[in-house]
């Protein structure tokens, strides 16, 4: 199957590491991906729906018009908006031809309703399956101790989920088909505190103190996260967050294409280990004892 | 059904600790976890505090926190929530016990739903025979109307624990509900107030308030709707917080230009010169790891034209 890709802006800006993560790893599973190239930047919860949905609405016109129904993200964030907007666009056609008038007509576009947004996640566990992944892993984890890390997005509203509440558990599933072992916390759901970094930047990294601190303290050694905002703010964050706290964290903070990456026997320098502001030297250095 | 409550106690006045007291309990198969609070208190301890009024899911007194979630107590079934034969039933959390279940619901609620003004401030006279409102005009509020003040979103909220200043998705449905009134007319003036510190923009769009509202008010999205309006009306951050306007403003201006983020120059530009002390250092760190956005060397994406066209249709719609 193809998958329209959707990398979004961050993949490629302030987590440059992912992008190229990703794209190995897909390539690796044979996924087969469409980069949309030619689309906008789907308003992250930002900019006000009057503006993103038109924007959204252009980007799924844009992969109807590839003949693609899938539409793969590796983003929480892109995953919630885009599938939000996804979401009022089906289920109000009279939205829907209203935007595809007002905005896209223009453009000789017209988006149909057809595409379903997926984040990488939930395309591996409920498309690809686990069971062929484990048969690709040529490093199992062995011992590696992760924590996951979901982002709001991905998890919330209800309507996200499709369905499937199983989706609030897949990124520990996928820990597990990797090979490395679960170390479960209570923030694992919650939010990591990047939306309100500009409005309220004490609350922001309060945040990312409780949450990277309660993994470290089950015994995490890393912290995984299928979104780059989070990313940002865990990682980007956390010298921050340790200094207002007033100890140190020390958590690396891993993408889970990187993660997926290591099991799959890819290096750290491919997969742009060194370009967290958390040093990955623990977890690469556990993880070289493993090959 | 023989089951052990584990109750939270607690008597302030008293100089007692918290304590989880367990108390055993026989239920019917259909019990809610308020039938066995009453029995508790018929049969074990008279003192035991809680609050209860309609007893059927529709007045928002006995919000409570079953098994660590946020919960109405009278349509809570025990049969539902018990886990291994046990029922832990705690007041809401962040926020100042009275006695026992009974909580400070003026600091949790209605402090905060002051702060919003909710009452109506029309721009006219009230003309002769009162306002009147075709049924379509109510129609975008009708749910937010129908919110009963339970709690169970600001018991939910993400942000809350970490900062009990925060007005909370409560007190926000409210001011939803006045700003979209169509006899109101200081959507400005409100908006101006609720994007202030602890207002609408503190808000982290977790959605847990709408995973909470036992309404189905869906009280993230009237926060969106409000930030929406705001940003409608170029009330874009209050007076104390203009790094929020200039967020957005920054976040458009480079998604209408390129069609997509320019993360530099929105940390440039939502910051300032100001804060450049402070950047240098993040910038520096982000740098060596090969990971710095360079603001404004931002390569448009194919296409970004049409980007730009749904911004300007958008503008000169509103």
């Amino acid at each position: 199957m193809s998958y329209a890709f959707y990398p979004g802006c961050v993949s490629r800006g302030g987590c440059p590491e992912l992008y190229p993560s990703a794209v190995k790893v897909a390539g690796r599973l044979g996924l087969g991906l469409e980069e949309l190239t030619d689309v906008g930047c789907n308003g992250a919860g930002v900019l006000s729906r009057a503006v993103s949905d038109p924007i959204n609405a252009r980007t799924f016109a844009k992969a109807e018009a590839r003949g693609l129904t899938q539409l793969m993200t590796i983003c929480s964030t892109c995953t919630g908006v885009m599938g939000g907007a996804n979401l009022r666009l089906k289920e109000d056609p009279a939205y829907r031809e209203r935007i595809n008038r007002e905005f896209l007509a223009e453009e000789r576009l017209a988006y149909q309703g057809s595409v379903d947004v997926k984040h990488l996640l939930w395309l591996l566990v409920e498309d690809y399956g686990l069971d062929r992944l484990r048969a690709e892993v040529r490093r199992p984890l062995k011992g590696l101790r992760v924590s996951p890390f979901y982002g709001c997005y991905i998890r919330r509203p209800d309507g996200i989920l499709e369905g499937k509440p199983a989706r609030k558990r897949y990124l520990e599933m996928v820990i597990e088909a990797l090979g490395a072992e679960v170390t479960d916390f209570g923030g694992k759901g919650k939010c990591c505190g990047f939306p309100v970094l500009t409005a309220n930047e004490p609350n922001s990294m309060a945040m990312v103190a409780a949450h990277t601190g309660e993994a470290k303290s089950k015994g995490a050694e890393c912290m995984v996260t299928p979104c780059p905002l989070c990313h940002l703010n865990l990682d980007g964050g956390q010298p921050r967050a340790a200094k207002m706290k007033g100890t140190a964290i020390d958590l690396p903070i891993l993408h889970l294409p990187q993660l997926i990456g290591l099991a799959l026997g890819f290096s750290t320098e491919e997969l742009h280990l060194k370009r967290h502001i958390v040093p990955t030297r623990p977890v690469a250095e556990k993880v070289s004892l493993l090959t | 059904m023989e089951l052990i409550f584990k109750v939270y106690r607690h008597d302030p006045a008293a100089g007692t600790k918290p304590a989880l007291e367990s108390y055993p309990v026989s239920l019917p198969d259909g019990a809610t976890v308020l039938d066995g609070l009453f029995q508790i208190r018929d049969r074990h301890d008279g003192g035991l505090a809680f609050r209860a009024a309609c007893g059927r899911g529709f007045c928002g007194e006995c919000t409570l926190r079953i098994n660590r979630s946020g919960k109405l107590a009278c349509i809570t079934k025990v049969a539902q929530v018990a886990k291994d034969g046990e029922v832990t039933v705690e007041p809401v959390r962040n926020i100042t016990v009275l006695k026992d279940l009974v909580y400070d619901v003026d600091e949790l609620l209605w402090q905060k739903i002051a702060w919003v003004e909710p009452w109506l401030r029309p721009a006219t006279a009230q003309p002769e025979g009162g306002y009147v409102i075709p049924d379509a005009g109510l129609e975008p509020i009708r749910k937010a109307m129908s919110c009963y003040y339970c709690g169970l979103c600001d018991e939910g909220c993400s942000v809350i624990p970490f900062d009990r200043r925060f007005s909370g998705p409560a007190a926000l449905t409210k001011a939803f509900r006045v700003v979209f009134d169509p006899r109101d007319g200081a959507a400005r003036e409100r908006l101006l107030r609720l994007g202030e510190p602890r207002g609408m923009w503190d808000c982290v769009h977790c959605y847990e308030a709408n995973e909470h509202c036992p309404r189905g008010i869906d009280p993230t999205d009237r926060i969106f709707d409000l930030r929406d309006k705001a940003v409608e009306l170029g009330v874009k951050s209050g007076t104390a917080n203009p790094q929020v306007a200039r967020h957005y403003d920054s976040f458009a201006a480079s998604v209408r230009q390129s069609g997509w983020l320019d993360e530099g120059r929105l940390a440039l530009e939502t910051w300032g010169l100001g804060r450049l002390g402070e950047l240098l250092p993040m910038a520096w760190r982000a740098l060596r790891r090969g990971k710095l956005p360079v603001p404004y060397l931002h390569r448009k994406r194919p296409g970004a034209e049409w980007i730009r066209k749904i911004f300007d249709k958008v503008e000169k719609r509103s």
